[in-house]
């Protein structure tokens, strides 16, 4: 395990991003621990041998979430633009139940109630899941459909990256030795109905086998607006706009729904060719993306 | 090591740990509460289950300094001057408990459910466990006795 001296401790973010470029390459940072302890008593780094730990849990800045207003300057006009930020240390049970989430993500809620058990929820955090990159990593699909961007900090100034730039492949993150993911931020999806449904092998503390998040926006009894993520399916979380667009200006019904499934699951065999499992994850995806599609659709009928 | 203080279950213990102890270790081989169990140590079952600050967690996995500055509360600190919890008198009621290595992690994450829900569906009542495992009973009659002390805590009649 770690020795004492190996264990740091930043009481804010400055604190935090000193330490980082200090002890650059040879520090990891400790988010709610539920993966990293148990990697570290199996003498595993989480791949990364270090002989610091940074505590960050005592950065106040990193456990809110708030609606912010970013005003955007082009040419002669300013604009100004709502956008809702996730501090990196909420953790998943704070964002399952967070009303200005329910409003503006509810597929992230979803899938945050989904995460482990109720003791894993209390600690886990949503920075530390993106940050881990696993392929199962249950937020993923839900922050794809929101377009969210992670904002990474460190002694230079920021950076922005969207989910699909700052992922590279499993387990693996664009992220700088020296960088802290600082918060997750996405413009709210209020005319949006989102959805988020798994297909885990257990009900609790299944690590996800295969998870669709979605979101559909309705006028006049037309699908205006489509977002389809799985999870777990391909290597690095991205959206499958040939089903998306499948949706986009036709009447919701269940043919259409179902016909959408399908094409995700033919998007799945295009990317990652065809396996031993694929017998098995074709159907499922499709029924799991029609799923997620009809709650979110059954959403707003129930709105109006 | 470095001098640590630690409130559980409403005393102040003051001990001598390395930083690298996890809560679980401590509670166990530092202050003799061996309540919490060591099932896995990979956070997967749920024995270490104690309360920090009303809400349940996996001892395994919090770092003794993540503890400090926190109440915590254990299976140790349930009972009131030799009177069990209500929930502990339902588990025997029951017959919730037959190895009862999971018992004391069942419980604190019954109460965490209790002291915000005092009348939970089944379904949430399994929501709330589905991170404790129980290898002996099948947990039927471990819902049973949850549901049977949230009767007890409103106040009900139950003859137990
Ligand atoms: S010992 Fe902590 S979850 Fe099993
Ligand atoms: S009573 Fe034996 S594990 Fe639950």
């Amino acid at each position: 395990m770690v020795d004492e001296k190996d264990y740091l401790v930043a009481n804010n973010l400055n604190e935090a991003k000193v330490l980082m470029h200090e002890h650059c390459g040879n520090i990891h940072v400790l988010a709610g621990g539920t993966d990293l302890m148990v990697a570290l008593r199996e003498g595993k780094r989480s791949g990364r041998d270090t002989t610091y730990l940074l505590d960050i849990s005592n950065i106040q800045e990193l456990k809110a979430i708030e609606r912010k207003k970013v005003t955007i300057s082009d040419e002669d006009c300013n604009t100004n633009e709502d956008y809702i930020r996730i501090g990196a240390m909420v953790t998943f049970d704070e964002a399952a139940h967070s009303g200005l989430l329910l409003k503006t993500a509810g597929a992230l809620c979803e899938a945050a109630k989904s995460v482990g058990a109720q003791q894993i929820r209390n600690v886990a955090t949503i920075g530390g899941n993106v940050c881990n990159a696993a392929v199962a990593a249950d937020s993923l699909s839900a922050l794809t459909i929101l377009d969210a961007k992670v904002v990474l900090e460190d002694l230079r100034g920021e950076r922005v990256l969207s989910i699909g730039e700052f992922i590279t492949g499993p387990g693996k993150t664009a992220i700088n030795e020296d960088e802290l993911l600082t918060e997750i931020r996405f413009k709210p999806l209020e005319d949006y109905y989102s959805a988020f449904v798994k297909l885990g092998r257990r009900k609790a503390l299944a690590i996800s086998r295969m998870n669709v998040a979605a979101a559909l926006a309705f006028e006049d009894e037309k699908i205006t607006e489509a977002r389809i993520s799985p999870g777990c399916v391909f290597a690095t979380p991205r959206r499958v706009q040939s089903a998306e667009k499948i949706l986009i200006g036709e009447s919701p019904s269940e043919e259409l729904f179902m016909e959408a499934g399908e094409e995700v699951s033919k998007e799945m065999v295009r990317i990652t060719g065809r396996r031993w499992s694929t017998d098995y994850k074709y159907p499922a995806l499709s029924a799991v993306t029609f799923k997620a599609l009809a709650i979110a659709y059954n959403q707003a009928k129930s709105d109006t | 090591m470095e001098r640590y203080s630690l409130c559980v279950n409403e005393r102040e213990y003051e001990f001598l740990a390395n930083a690298n102890e996890t809560l679980l270790f401590v509670l166990r081989e530092r202050l003799d509460l061996t309540g919490a169990k060591c099932g896995c140590l990979t956070g997967d079952c749920g024995a270490c289950t104690v309360l920090i600050d009303g809400e349940a967690k996996k001892a395994c996995l919090i770092q003794i300094r993540n503890a400090v500055g926190h109440k915590i509360t254990t299976i140790e600190g349930l009972s009131e001057n030799g009177t069990l919890h209500p929930i502990q008198k339902a588990f025997i009621y029951c017959g919730a408990i037959q190895c009862g290595f999971c018992t004391p992690g069942m419980i604190l994450s019954a109460k965490a459910l209790l002291d915000k829900n005092l009348s939970p569906t089944e379904s949430e009542i399994r929501d709330a466990i589905s991170g404790n495992l129980c290898r002996c009973t099948g947990y039927e009659r471990i819902v049973e006795a949850i549901l049977l002390s949230s009767k007890m805590l409103r106040g009900e009649d139950c003859d137990v």
